[in-house]
């Protein structure tokens, strides 16, 4: 009995953006006891545009755990790497994978961030593992910025968690062009986003030195161990007053547990400023086929988390149809 | 691969191979252009058409359990119009051997979906899905019951010229009973089997972990059962059965065409791997040029 998978490195038809790539671990780096970087070596570069995911899955696993975990990447190219927050079983094993375990990535699949309107400026509101969508964006935006600023990477190294990596390595040239391409040169410091990061604990801030090094950013925590005490929503509210006296347009990005998105998005609406979430739910397949990721939409029916998503104009959700199952954050099971 | 000879016949239908996809796990095929050409294998069975779209049921709709999935997606499609007007063309153009995977809760429903089917070019068979338990109504109450089933065979099959496989459910009580019915009315092939309502709660909050309480059981804890069912069905009948139910790869499929499967259809296993039948038939081909037989050679020939 042949098995294709000996041979695999990774099968891809002459044109196709996704693929299933197959990787191997390059290395892991804990984040407290919950959070986890895994960093992949893929032979063939993986275009990745920020807000894209990858559905994910050891070759060691067998027939169970049976489904892949859809996880936001960090970085693209030939080291994509994923922030994962221990929650099930598959996060569980990621947690404790080693060096050389094989893996397969289907990527890059989904809608990724789309561009904020001319002069306005990024706002991120992350909350916990939700950071890792957001911290590509900010890290892809802050290339855009400051071109000059790019550093000519060697081999693009681990990323660690205890340094920034050089954007440029780590983003994939799409992706810090599909967002420079849209920032027209010369509002040039106006892309620098602002940050606000919430967790119910310090413990729940993984990123945090990270997303500082690239956005201006304000940090809470529900139990008041860092940063303002409360949730992120209420840095929300003050940032929007804030941005309203001084008549600057912003644009919200948020990814986080379903209820802050919720409320993120609703503050966004009565205030007219343009939200995008990227959605987080359970899902199948992550390429449209499985139809087990419908979130309603505000038009009626469903939009599907995976093909429609998981960045999507918040407007287009109808929030309180939407699953208030406990969410990791762009992070399954 | 050449010179090894993986066609089989079903019914009055020569398929190029015995390697298909499952309905609902396979969407229209279309899906597949980034990954591989899917004219290369034996046949797709689309998602379960209905007369009109359908949106389907409330999140939360699959759940993973041990080595399996259960799902209630509740037949969401795009309905048989668009299929046939925007996904059709699209599938003669990659020459896919289509099956066409229907679904009604009346028997004029199906007749309806069989003669709109019939009229189009690019269409191999119908399938017709009489055993969905994730539906209120229409779904297993056909497929559960010898003579409820026979009536939606016998009037789908005067209605179209095309071949008709019927889904067969293993929550009937009596498959083979079921089977031999559709066979009397006129089947030409049975597929074996749909998936089996399991339950699971999360034990936080109490609840079953999808919105629609029950779900479907597939994936490789399946197999074992459907294996077992297609090989009593198959000894039944004297119809093509087409073998479903954990497969994932060609040690699967040579077991279901051992146990008397004609043909065999990947499911589940496409969303961990779009690759999933691509592979099977890969393997399949190496299984049979290493020992220089044909599938045909492998169907009904478990040692007892």
């Amino acid at each position: 009995m042949t098995d294709g998978d000996a041979q695999l490195v990774t099968l891809q038809k002459p044109g196709a953006r996704r693929a299933l790539h197959r990787v191997l671990l390059h290395r892991r780096d804990s984040i407290g006891s919950a959070y986890h970087v895994l960093t992949f070596e893929s032979e063939r570069a993986i275009d990745v545009e920020p807000g894209q995911f990858a559905m994910v899955r050891s070759e060691t696993w067998g027939a169970a755990p049976l489904l892949p975990r859809p996880m936001s990447l960090l970085t693209g190219g030939h080291r994509p790497s994923i922030l994962i927050k221990v929650v099930g079983e598959g996060t569980r094993r990621m947690a404790v994978a080693s060096s050389g375990e094989p893996f397969h990535l289907l990527a890059p699949l989904g809608k990724p961030w789309s561009k904020a309107p001319e002069g306005a400026r990024p706002l991120l509101v992350a909350g916990g593992v939700g950071v890792a969508p957001l911290l590509y964006l900010a890290r892809a935006l802050s290339v855009a910025t400051v071109p000059q600023a790019v550093p000519i990477p060697g081999a693009p190294s681990a990323l660690s968690v205890s340094t920034v990596p050089p954007a440029a390595a780590i983003s994939g040239a799409a992706g810090a062009q599909a967002i420079s391409a849209a920032s027209h040169a010369g509002a040039a410091q106006a892309q620098r986003p602002i940050a606000l990061y919430g967790g119910r604990t310090s413990a729940d801030l993984p990123f945090e030195r990270e997303l500082a090094a690239v956005s201006d950013m304000r940090v809470s925590t529900e139990d008041g161990s860092r940063g303002t005490k409360g949730r992120v929503t209420a840095l929300l509210a003050a940032a929007l007053d804030e941005a309203g006296v001084h008549k600057q347009s912003v644009k919200v990005y948020t990814c986080g547990p379903h209820g802050m998105m919720a409320a993120v998005a609703a503050m966004c609406a009565e205030r007219g400023v343009a939200c995008e979430v990227s959605l987080e739910t359970p899902m199948g397949c992550g390429y449209g086929v499985c139809l087990g990721c419908p979130v309603p939409r505000t038009a009626g029916g469903y939009l599907y988390a995976c093909t429609e998503g998981p960045c999507v104009d918040a407007t287009a959700i109808d929030w309180g149809g939407a699953s208030g199952a406990p969410s990791a954050g762009g992070h399954g099971r | 691969m050449s010179g090894v000879d993986l066609s089989v016949q079903v019914g009055p239908t020569t398929l190029k191979n015995p390697v298909l996809t499952a309905s609902g796990t396979f969407g229209y095929a279309l899906e597949y252009d980034d990954f591989f050409d899917v004219g290369e294998l034996g046949g797709i069975c689309t998602k379960g058409l209905s007369l009109l779209p359908r949106a389907g049921n409330k999140p939360d709709r699959i759940a993973e359990t041990a080595a399996g999935m259960l799902n209630a997606i509740g037949l969401a499609n795009v309905g048989v119009e668009a299929f046939c007007t925007e996904k059709l063309p699209k599938l003669r153009e990659r020459k896919v051997t289509v099956i066409a995977n229907i679904f009604a809760t009346t028997i004029p429903d199906f007749v309806t979906l069989a003669e709109r089917l019939d009229r189009e070019e690019g269409v191999t068979a119908v399938e017709l899905n009489v055993s969905c338990p994730n539906v209120d109504k229409g779904g297993l109450e056909f497929g559960v019951d010898p003579a409820a089933a026979a009536r939606v065979t016998e009037a789908v099959r005067k209605a179209t010229r095309l071949p008709v496989w019927v889904k067969m459910s293993p929550e009937a009580g009596d498959l083979r009973g079921v089977g031999i019915a559709c066979q009397e009315a006129g089947a030409d092939a049975l597929t074996a089997i749909n998936t089996i309502r399991g339950l699971s709660i999360d034990v936080r909050t109490w609840r079953p972990r999808i919105a629609n309480k029950t779900g479907g059981l597939s994936g490789p804890a399946l197999k074992p059962i459907a294996l077992r069912m297609v090989w009593e069905l198959s000894r039944a009948v004297k119809i093509p059965v087409i073998g479903i139910g954990g497969i994932a790869n060609a040690e699967d499929a040579v077991e279901f065409l051992l146990a008397g499967a004609t043909a065999v259809q990947v499911g589940t296993a496409s969303f961990a791997d779009p690759l999933a039948a691509k592979k099977t038939l890969d393997g399949l081909a190496a299984y049979c040029a290493e020992r220089g037989l044909g599938a045909r050679d492998l169907i009904g020939k478990m040692a007892t």
